[in-house]
């Protein structure tokens, strides 16, 4: 099924609004990874994105996570336009709106589970002693509560990337953000995470965006948008 | 030579900044080496350019060192057959009075026969056509055409001079044409009747120095071995290069201290290229990655970041030999001076001497460094793993590991440094002990700075929960990339500790010393200065000086150097008795104070100095041999005192004796101990009013003296605050590169922060606090190695410079002000880095590798 596409510029209802969004990266010669991308995501949605390497979903997860910022056209993240945002609130926005989870789990490899599930928390400013209770709450979430004392280099790939998980669910940031979250893992692990995922998704009622080369990942999210040559070129919502 | 040009050339134009930085170490180093030899130099070329110029076709001088000789030898010597003209000599530097113009070498010689070994070259003939004129004249001067010029005088102008005879005007008479002769002193020369100049300065019937030239068919060697044996051991003759010699030897002191001042300074340059070029690996990893997938072998990898550090090293040497000759002009006016002050001998050396052999020398260490520092590496670069290195999601961190073997290394050597102390004794122990603790302290620091670093954790973690933990975290995962910049950063500290150290027990003991001998409450003297002996007092101002009103004792005391085992040192000669006596809480290091004053003004002893005891290794009942222009003076040592007049050794005589060896009753300065009522401020009036306009005359209070003993000091430790600039420009240098490093090596660490919600703020936090968490590692260890590196320091002084003893004190106050200097250089040097890491592309940083 194709999904509606809303007119660019219009104050919507959607928690994820792109609106004619193009990156390109300056160079010798100009690449375009992205090429007047329009498409919005209600709240509560599962998206996988798809593509070949080089389609430009990874620019396209950066751009929605506010890690990048696109070269034209406007992204409004729960109704907030990102453009003219300063670094520092475009950081406070991704801290409380948005979690991250990467294909390499990028923990810091000096701090343990629980300090690095307590890292958001301590940015934000959260008094000590509740810090460590919500990342602890965090890691039985995700079944590491026996692990909290553990480095990452302790821990198996599955492990790591709940504990990446529970770092991305601290403010229960509505918007979720996976980017190849099982490419790093075995296939056991990786439905496992995926499953985990799915709960998430079942039980905070989390917007969530995966990027994906697995077509299982691709196929159990609600929604996917395939990508080919910085273009959308189709987007499928299964019922 | 192609990778060079292939993969080093660009990547160094692309990193120019840090291209510059790398080379900054040596480009320090050899610069400071470079201009403090060539300024030391400059001063001693200078030194014999005056004595060649002035020598004119002299061939041989006679000379009974400062205390001049009496008329009649010159007769003497003037009568021998092997000699054909021989005339007298003396020659002073003197302040001109003219600002910015410093001292006038005076020459004061006997135009009737003097022409006869120099060329004057004068501008017309008007002057010397009859010597007699000039003669009958004694107001006469001639001068150099430059100095003429330099103060707008000309023939017939008048310039005022401050003589022995009070206040006097000169009349320029003659001018002498640029070059030879009249540059001499950098042309501030001036020629004067020599019965004049006896007047002027002071010298009674006296002369300097005799210069002769020898007769035909004799050689220089045959007519100075008769005339050693017409005159016996109380004089001196030789060439005019002679006293060059003499004049190196005052210089070496200086130069000692000058050598370690750049030898720290490249040592440190070292730890910079370490650490630059640890960057460099760390960054290129997927470079060298990529060449050794493409067939570069280990050794190939290794060569190229050699070669880097060759390059590196060549051009960051050819800029430290400019920078160091342009340090070079502005040290060696400042070096002339210091010797002017402490020494008493003056040089003008508005030109330097340039040594192609010393650039060759600086030049080579600069580069030998360089490939050195370079060399662990190339070594790291060439062990980089290519599949890890180009490896997606894999980081190598190059600089993390630790050494157990450097560790059990270390504790070795501070066994040996131990075994060594409990030894003691000899010089070549003593020197292996210094030598373990240093490299022990060079192994033990990767260790040192882990530990620190884990200890300093819970401290910055409770500062700031996440910034702090990260960046104690970011040193104990490196402690190699750490422990560069800690080494650097102790080792200039250690440094600057010792060098401070140095000077506070040096003042401590130089005021003990001041109050306990320094004690009259008025100095008479002729200069404004103690060290200038161009002028001197007849005998007869001490009784003049007596029968002033409010006046109790004076002291007359002549110093003049003289040759002690082929060293100039000072000997001091005054009524010691009357000195001893008002000695206050007298303090002897052999011997008994009262006793050897006694003995030594009876004329059965001499006091020596407790620098001069150790160099020479003297004890009570040593002979000393001096030779005089009445003969050898041998006398027993029957004390041994502190003593901070001379670096080079003082010996004290009674005026008896050195009357009857000299035949000098002159005396250069006057302590004067006023009767109770008096006031010290209404003596000094009157004295100055009874000597107005009759005598050139100096009334220094007991505060004076000591403010220009301490001044001095001061002067010859101000090559602290160069050690102290230095260590802070090693701070900055070491930390901004080891923050870079840093930041290479932690990229996605600190992308994942700012991804997960850390503000720009938190993360310059994290940067700011790994900064300072490096200099206070640095100063922690660098004030313990300090207070290591004094204790040898002082030994070494006392050892192998001046054998001056000062009693450890560990510099408190500037290891304090230290805190905040470092702390605040590792602030400034962290604020770029922290800038870099905000700035840098959160995706690629995420995508890292």
């Amino acid at each position: 099924m194709k999904c509606a596409r809303a007119k660019p510029g219009l104050l919507s209802s959607y928690l994820i609004d792109i609106a004619g969004v193009s990156k390109q990266f300056q160079g010798k010669r100009t690449v375009t990874a992205l090429d007047s991308v329009t498409l919005r995501i209600e709240r509560g949605d599962m998206v996988s994105i798809v593509g070949p390497s080089g389609s430009g979903k990874s620019t396209l997860l950066n751009l929605i996570g506010g890690l990048d910022r696109p070269s034209s056209g406007e992204i409004r993240i729960d109704g907030q336009a990102i453009a003219a945002l300063s670094d520092d609130d475009l950081t406070r926005l991704r801290r409380d709106k948005i979690g991250f989870i990467f294909q390499f789990f990028n923990l810091l490899p000096s701090l343990n589970c629980i300090e690095n599930v307590s890292l958001p928390l301590h940015l934000k400013g959260w008094p000590r002693k509740k810090v460590r209770e919500r990342a602890r709450q965090l890691l039985e979430m995700v079944q590491l509560g026996h692990r909290v004392d553990h480095l990452p280099d302790e821990l198996s790939g599955g492990e790591r990337q709940r504990v990446a998980i529970a770092r991305a669910l601290v403010f229960d940031a509505p918007i979720l953000l996976a980017d190849e979250p099982t490419g790093n893992l075995d296939s056991a692990t990786g439905a496992e995470i995926l499953g985990l995922i799915h709960d998430l998704h079942r039980n905070l009622g989390a917007t969530i965006v995966i990027v994906t080369h697995d077509a299982d990942v691709a196929r159990s999210c609600i929604r996917t948008i395939a990508l080919r040559d910085a273009k959308v070129v189709s987007d499928e919502r299964r019922l | 030579m192609i990778l060079l040009r292939l993969i080093s050339w660009p990547y160094a134009r692309k990193h120019l900044l840090r291209s510059i930085l790398t080379t900054a170490g040596i480009v320090l180093g050899v610069a400071l080496f470079v201009g403090m030899h060539t300024a030391n130099r400059s001063v001693l070329g200078a030194f014999n350019r005056t004595v060649d110029r002035i020598a004119g076709s002299t061939e041989l001088q006679v000379s009974a060192g400062e205390s001049g000789f009496d008329e009649e030898i010159l007769e003497r010597v003037q009568a021998q057959p092997e000699v054909r003209i021989a005339v007298p000599v003396i020659e002073a530097p003197v302040e001109t009075g003219l600002k910015g113009q410093g001292n006038l070498l005076i020459l004061a010689v006997d135009m009737t026969g003097d022409r006869g070994l120099r060329n004057y070259d004068f501008e017309g003939d008007d002057v010397i056509d009859d010597p007699l004129v000039f003669l009958a004249q004694p107001d006469s001067l001639i001068v150099s055409r430059e100095f003429a010029d330099r103060n707008g005088l000309r023939l017939q102008s008048k310039l005022s001079m401050s003589t022995m005879n009070g206040p006097r005007r000169f009349t320029i008479r003659g001018l002498m044409k640029t070059g030879g002769l009249a540059s001499a002193f950098g042309g501030n020369l001036a020629i004067m009747d020599i019965y004049a100049a006896q007047q002027v300065f002071g010298r009674g019937r006296k002369f300097d120095r005799i210069d002769l030239a020898v007769k035909e068919g004799v050689t220089v060697e045959q007519c100075r071995a008769a005339l050693e044996k017409l005159l016996g051991p109380g004089f001196e003759v030789g060439p005019p290069g002679s006293r060059g010699s003499q004049f190196e030897s005052i210089v070496k002191v200086f130069s000692i201290s000058s050598a370690m001042s750049s030898a720290f300074a490249l040592f440190i340059g070292l730890f910079i290229i370490y650490n630059s070029f640890s960057i460099a690996v760390t960054e290129r990893r997927k470079e060298i990655g990529i060449l050794r997938a493409l067939g570069a072998t280990r050794g190939r990898i290794r060569n190229l970041f050699l070669s880097e550090g060759a390059a590196a090293g060549i051009f960051g040497s050819l800029a430290g030999l400019a920078a160091g000759v342009l340090i070079a002009k502005g040290l060696s006016r400042y070096v002339s001076g210091l010797l002017v002050d402490i020494y008493s001998v003056g040089e003008r050396s508005d030109e330097i001497t340039i040594d192609p052999g010393l650039l060759a020398w600086a030049f080579a260490i600069g580069v030998a460094t360089s490939v050195l520092a370079s060399f662990l590496p190339a070594r790291s670069a060439a062990r980089v793993d290519p599949v890890q290195a180009l490896q997606k999601g894999r980081l190598q961190v190059l600089s993390a590991g630790e050494n157990r073997i450097r560790r059990w290394l270390a504790v070795t050597l501070v066994a040996i440094c131990a075994a060594c102390l409990t030894l003691g004794g000899s010089r070549p122990v003593f020197y292996v002990g210094f030598f373990s603790v240093i490299v022990a302290s060079l192994l033990f620091t990767p260790s040192l700075s882990l530990w620190m670093a884990r200890a300093l954790r819970p401290a910055l973690q409770w500062m700031r929960p996440i910034e702090g933990a990260l960046a104690a975290d970011s040193l104990i995962q490196a402690p190699r990339r750490t422990s560069a910049t800690v080494t650097a950063l102790m080792m200039s500290l250690a440094m600057v500790i010792a060098f401070n150290g140095l000077a506070v027990a040096s003042y401590d003991s130089i005021v003990e010393w001041l109050d306990s001998t320094f004690n009259p409450d008025l100095f008479v003297n002729t200069n404004r200065t103690l060290g200038a002996r161009s002028f001197h007092f007849p005998a007869v101002i001490g009784e003049q000086l007596s029968a002033i009103d409010g006046i109790q004792t004076v002291q007359g005391v002549r110093t003049l150097r003289v040759t002690f085992r082929g060293t100039p040192i000072l000997l001091v000669s005054a009524d010691l008795r009357g000195i001893a006596r008002h000695t206050v809480n007298p303090r002897a290091v052999a011997g008994d104070y009262r006793e050897m004053h006694r003995l030594a003004g009876e004329g059965k002893g001499a006091v020596v100095a407790e620098n001069l005891a150790m160099l020479h290794k003297l004890g009570l009942g040593s002979e000393v041999e001096i030779a005089s222009p009445g003969g050898v003076l041998r006398l027993p040592v029957v004390g041994v005192l502190r003593d901070f007049s001379d670096q080079l050794g003082t010996i004290f005589i009674d005026t008896s004796v050195y009357l009857k060896y000299w035949n000098d009753d002159t005396v250069d300065i006057f302590r004067v101990y006023l009767k109770k009522s008096a006031s010290a401020e209404i003596v000094k009036g009157r004295i100055q009013e009874r000597f107005a306009g009759e005598r050139r005359l100096f009334v220094l209070m007991n505060t004076e003296i000591k403010d220009y003993v301490i001044r001095l000091t001061d002067q010859w430790f101000a090559m602290t605050h160069v050690q102290t600039a230095v260590a802070v420009l090693v701070a900055i240098l070491g930390i901004v590169n080891t923050l870079t490093v840093s930041i290479g090596d932690r990229r996605r660490e600190i992308g994942v922060l700012r991804a997960v919600g850390a503000l720009n703020a938190q993360v310059r936090h994290t940067i700011w606090m790994e900064a300072l968490a490096v200099a206070f590692i640095g100063l922690v260890l660098g004030m313990l190695l300090g207070a290591v590196n004094l204790y040898y320091q002082l030994d070494i002084v006392q050892r192998d410079i001046s054998g001056l003893v000062v009693a450890y004190r560990f510099p408190f106050m500037a290891s304090l002000w230290l805190v905040p200097v470092m702390l605040a250089s590792a602030f400034l040097a962290a604020l770029w880095p922290g800038e870099a890491a905000v700035r840098s592309s959160l995706v690629e940083a995420l995508e890292y590798e």
